[in-house]
């Protein structure tokens, strides 16, 4: 009963992939939900409810955002990396009363992409607080709405006031190969630590 | 009060006010919260009522990114199982993360994973967890970063 390597004719269970996962964080409405819809796979799953009259009070999507629906729970995607591992893509819950479950969802994940909408920075200084703290390796990607951005880079990174070392990139949520682009600058500064770390 | 310029290297800018309250150790939720409000996706039963009332596994807790899936044994003796349980071994015929059962199923994560943990224990189901540590293994980081590119 030794490892022979038993080919298609026997109807061989498959072994379960490898789970990796990325967390995508932010302020409400930057485009979380899009990002991880545009880059998995699989139709993202979400629980994405309609806003109550309470939680409008509470959620606040403000002038900046036309947003009508709010996620409630967590939504998430994924990608099948190569046969063995599969990345998955979990997008914190918008608001601050689902903190409880950001312990769940950046236990052993790889990194965080922090989305910011320039028009209103201060709503990512929760999620950069986070992984500052749990030293997290993040990358603050800044979401060009409609192509603009209504602050210079640098002013963003000043405001921000995140670690030199923290990688600053733009991108666009609608765009497959813009999220690709910016979940990889986080994969290599994520590698790059471990190497660090390592050597 | 002083005046900060951006070309001074201010570590603690005013306009990050979360920023200094850090313990040292990584964790506190990002913001004050008022306690628990259920998920209202969920069903209209208490949701830890499906559990007996226990809101976590018995052994240490099941990531919500676990691949579970279903056991020739676990299909083969569904009777066993009662509403969600068998829910759950018959929608994991195909594999699939905890997190998706809880969605595809309407389920509390904490139930979800409650009830999984309860099958693995029973033989009905089998789970791949992440590796501990493996999210700073080089190689698989490099085999991720291959996955991506490969992205068009």
């Amino acid at each position: 009963m030794d490892s022979k390597p038993s080919d298609s004719t026997a109807p061989e269970r498959r072994p379960l992939p490898l789970p990796v996962k990325i967390v995508i964080a932010g302020g409400f409405g930057v485009g979380k939900t899009t990002t991880v819809t545009g880059i998995s796979e699989t139709p993202a799953l979400t629980t994405d409810e309609p806003m109550t009259a309470i939680a409008g009070g509470l959620d606040r999507p403000g002038e900046a955002s036309g947003k009508t629906t709010t996620t409630v729970a967590l939504d998430f995607g994924c990608v099948t990396i190569d046969d063995e591992i599969k990345l998955y893509l979990f997008g914190t819950p918008g608001q601050d009363r689902f903190g409880f479950m950001w312990r769940d969802l950046t236990e052993g994940a790889i990194g965080a992409l922090v989305i910011v909408d320039t028009r209103r920075l201060d709503d990512c200084y929760p999620a950069v607080d986070y992984f500052e703290q749990a030293k997290l390796p993040f990358v603050v990607a800044v979401n060009k709405f409609d192509g603009q951005l209504s602050h210079d880079l640098d002013d963003v990174r000043w405001a921000l006031a995140v670690r030199p070392e923290t990688p600053l990139v733009t991108f666009d949520a609608r765009e497959r190969t813009s999220i690709r682009d910016a979940l990889l600058v986080l994969l290599r500064l994520a590698l790059q630590r471990t190497t660090t770390a390592a050597g | 009060m002083d005046t900060h310029r951006p070309d001074d290297p201010p570590r603690v800018s005013p306009v990050r006010p979360f920023l200094d309250d850090g313990d040292g150790e990584g964790g506190g939720a990002p913001a004050g919260m008022p306690g628990g409000v259920p998920d209202p996706a969920a069903s209209r039963v208490r949701p830890y009522m499906l559990t007996g009332g226990r809101t976590g596994p018995d052994e240490t807790e099941l990531e919500i990114e676990a691949q579970v899936v279903s056991t020739p044994a676990g299909l083969a003796a569904l009777d066993r199982h009662l509403y969600e349980a068998r829910d759950i071994v018959v929608l994991c015929a195909t594999p699939m993360a905890v997190a998706e059962i809880a969605v595809r199923l309407h389920l509390h994560l904490g139930v979800a994973r409650v009830l999984v943990g309860d099958l693995l224990g029973s033989g009905d189901l089998s789970v791949r967890r992440p590796g501990s540590g493996q999210h700073r293994n080089a190689q698989i980081l490099e085999r991720v970063i291959r996955g991506l590119e490969a992205i068009r």
